[in-house]
């Protein structure tokens, strides 16, 4: 229980086209994240899913069954909002139980669910504060067990974390992570923050200008990007660029290191900060300046200006003696650059 | 005390001394006190007096009491005068009865002789007191108790309808997208600038063919329906976040259940700035219910407080005594529901 499909999805609003032509199939009991940054539409499409908005055209099935048109009730899906939306003038405990009163449920039925989604959540002595009482984090669980309390096909979460400080979002993601792995329930999630998106993602979804930009477990998005723009936006610090033309299926990088490539005219290649080392002497590499250094104990993070003025990041282990305005040379292999055509699609 | 006492000598000049600030705004605050309060003060002090004391010019600030004496001979008490005798002395007689520029008058003392005086020569001896008739006997010998049912019949069904149907309005027109929304709205709050004169003859017809004429509910009815209470109420039910609404759509409420149990309950200050506007508003309308309502058994109090008022006699001690006590209730609301209308007004409870 739980596979939600989605067939070419469109949703505009006035003229303005927002989602332009989804498709995407989440199995049942997966964890998917959308990520993109602000403005690429995931969340006005986790909203097409919930039933809050409707597509402007397409189809969306949740196990088989068109619900396009169905109302967000009837879609048997729960949502955690990015404000949390808790109601401020109920407890939790009737915050909790209030989908479930409106379902006809049995009195004892409900209170049995509401003790187990409290004791899950650790939120049990909370139950008879309101929402104004509670800390962010403690709000976070209440929103979620709302969630839980109703059992639904698939759990939709709206950047739940982005209103906690960095340290609860830490521990907050690690249980969300428990809690699926408990729950074996589909869930959604929607997030601009990759760090999120890696660490708990069965697959992401990339987004960007309603477009669906590359869909794949995280490790394949970060080795094999589809895309200069996945190349980019995967990844911290962001991946550097080169560009180039190519001939006869080489391509020269900044000082004069040839790479092969299967295409011609201009393309671009990419390799992550942690991929360029110090060249050993005599080593071929790229010539750079270094603008800033910043050390950050365990790894040092450089800034610096190839030829042909392009800023390179590099990531360097350890704590290497380095000072601005320096010339260095930067090493990589091979197997680490990534190819992109001129219209920004990966060249394998 | 001593802070109060601080506080009222506090000058913004240095070193205590008066800066024309410090004067401007104790002239102002005294002479704004003495405006607001004035008025009711002088209708209080007012109340209290006898109809002869009421027509005396010039008026005294208290209210005095004749002083009576029971003088043998006499069914009823005779009002007591201070009398100045053609040799200087003076006395304390009664007055038996007046005749033209002349009083007959007799000693208490001695009841059986009689002395005319001319009333320019004897001035009432009274003391400050209060004339409770003009209190006790509404409530005795006229209908009093009917009309103050009727008030707060109509007052109390009135502000429930009012809110009851002013804040399912204000939903609508604050928390969906229709079309003709705006201009619903701004056809709502531009009734505003139609005052019930100019109203009055077509809701009269309309009242009337209904058959509501001569019935509280044909008072209670055409009043419910306020723009300023669907105004007040719109905006403050836009800051009640959408994602509440979204929340319990996913909770499987019906939006009759979001309207009843997350609107109605968050909008509550609001709700209490309205039901106080409303309280004070019904209780004090006279033209409307002087238009519906023409058997006895139905007038309100405003209405009834008409009636003390005859073509040919004006009975004010009435009037007056009974004014104060419809003021009471207003009043009463106000002290202690004065922090719903301020923090209401400001929006409140917003975070």
């Amino acid at each position: 229980m739980g596979s939600i499909t989605l067939k070419d999805i469109r949703k505009s609003f006035g003229g303005v086209h927002v989602i332009h032509g989804v498709d995407l199939t989440i199995e049942k009991g997966e964890l998917v994240v959308f990520v993109g940054p602000s403005g690429c539409g995931k969340s006005t499409l986790l909203r097409l899913i919930a039933g809050l908005d409707k597509p402007s055209s397409g189809a969306i099935e949740i196990d088989g069954r068109d619900v396009t048109r169905a109302g967000a009730a009837d879609r048997g899906l729960a949502m955690v909002f990015q404000s949390y939306a808790l109601y401020p003038h109920m407890t939790v405990r009737q915050n909790l139980s209030f989908g479930l009163e409106n379902t006809r449920m049995p009195r004892s039925e409900i209170a049995a669910r509401v003790a187990d989604a409290a004791r899950m959540l650790e939120i049990e002595e909370l139950l008879e504060r309101r929402p104004t009482q509670l800390s962010g984090g403690q709000r976070q669980r209440v929103a979620i067990g709302r969630a839980i309390v109703r059992d639904p096909t698939a759990f939709l979460l709206d950047e739940p974390l982005s209103n906690l400080d960095a340290e609860l979002r830490g521990t907050m993601r690690a249980e969300l992570s428990a809690l699926h792995d408990r729950l074996a329930t589909t869930m959604i999630y929607v997030t601009h923050d990759q760090v999120e998106a890696m660490t708990l993602a069965d697959r992401i979804v990339v987004l960007r200008k309603g477009r669906v930009e590359q869909v794949d477990t995280p490790l394949n998005l970060y080795n094999r990007p589809a895309n200069r723009f996945v190349a980019g936006f995967i990844g911290a610090p962001n991946m550097n660029f080169f560009p180039a033309v190519a001939e006869g299926g080489q391509a020269a990088l900044p000082g004069g290191v040839q790479v092969a490539v299967a295409a011609s005219g201009p393309v671009s290649f990419g390799i992550r900060p942690q991929h360029l080392r110090l060249a050993a002497p005599g080593e071929a590499g790229i010539p750079a300046r270094v603008t800033l250094v910043e050390a950050l104990g365990a790894e040092t993070v450089l800034h610096a200006r190839s030829d042909g003025d392009t800023d390179v990041l590099v990531v360097l282990e350890g704590q290497p003696e380095l000072q601005r305005g320096q010339e260095l040379a930067l090493a990589f292999d091979v197997e680490h650059l990534h190819a992109f055509d001129a219209q920004g699609q990966r060249i394998d | 005390m001593s802070t109060i006492l601080t506080f009222l000598t506090r000058r913004r000049g240095h070193g205590g001394r008066w800066h024309w600030t410090d004067v401007a705004s104790w002239v102002w605050l005294i002479g704004g006190t003495v405006l607001m309060f004035g008025p009711a003060l002088w209708l209080i002090s007012s109340s209290l007096k006898d109809p002869a004391q009421l027509a005396e010019f010039p008026p005294t600030l208290l209210p005095y009491v004749q002083q009576t004496a029971a003088v043998e001979g006499h069914d009823t008490p005779l009002p007591l005068f201070t009398v100045t005798m053609e040799d200087g002395s003076t006395r304390d007689l009664a007055q038996v009865r007046r005749i033209g520029a002349n009083a007959q008058m007799v000693d208490p003392g001695d009841p059986d002789a009689q002395i005319s005086v001319r009333i320019a020569d004897r001035t009432p001896v009274r003391d400050v007191g209060i004339a409770h008739g003009n209190y006790t006997d509404p409530f005795l010998h006229f209908d009093f108790f009917v009309y103050l049912r009727n008030s707060v019949f109509v007052t109390f069904f009135a502000t429930i309808l009012t809110l009851f149907t002013n804040s399912m309005a204000a939903f609508a027109l604050s928390k969906y997208r229709f079309r003709g929304r705006d201009a619903v709205l701004l056809v709502i709050v531009g009734t505003l600038m139609v005052p019930l004169s100019v109203i009055l003859v077509p809701l009269y017809s309309v009242v009337s063919r209904v058959g509501l004429l001569d019935s509280l509910w044909g008072v209670i009815l055409p009043t419910i329906a306020t723009p300023t209470g669907v105004f007040l109420l719109r905006q403050y039910m836009l800051t009640i976040p959408d994602d509440l609404l979204e929340a319990a759509r996913m909770d499987h409420a019906s939006e009759w259940q979001i309207y009843w149990r997350i609107i109605l309950p968050l909008t509550a200050p609001a709700l209490a700035v309205l039901a106080i506007f409303s309280v004070v508003w019904r209780w004090n309308d006279f033209l409307w219910p002087l238009v519906v309502l023409s058997r006895r058994e139905l007038y309100t109090l405003q209405i009834g407080l008409n009636t003390y008022a005859g073509e040919l006699n004006v009975q004010w001690h009435y009037i007056l005594s009974m004014t104060v006590v419809t003021m009471i209730p207003v009043v009463l609301v106000f002290v202690f529901l004065q922090r719903f209308i301020t923090t209401g007004i400001a929006g409140a409870g917003v975070k």
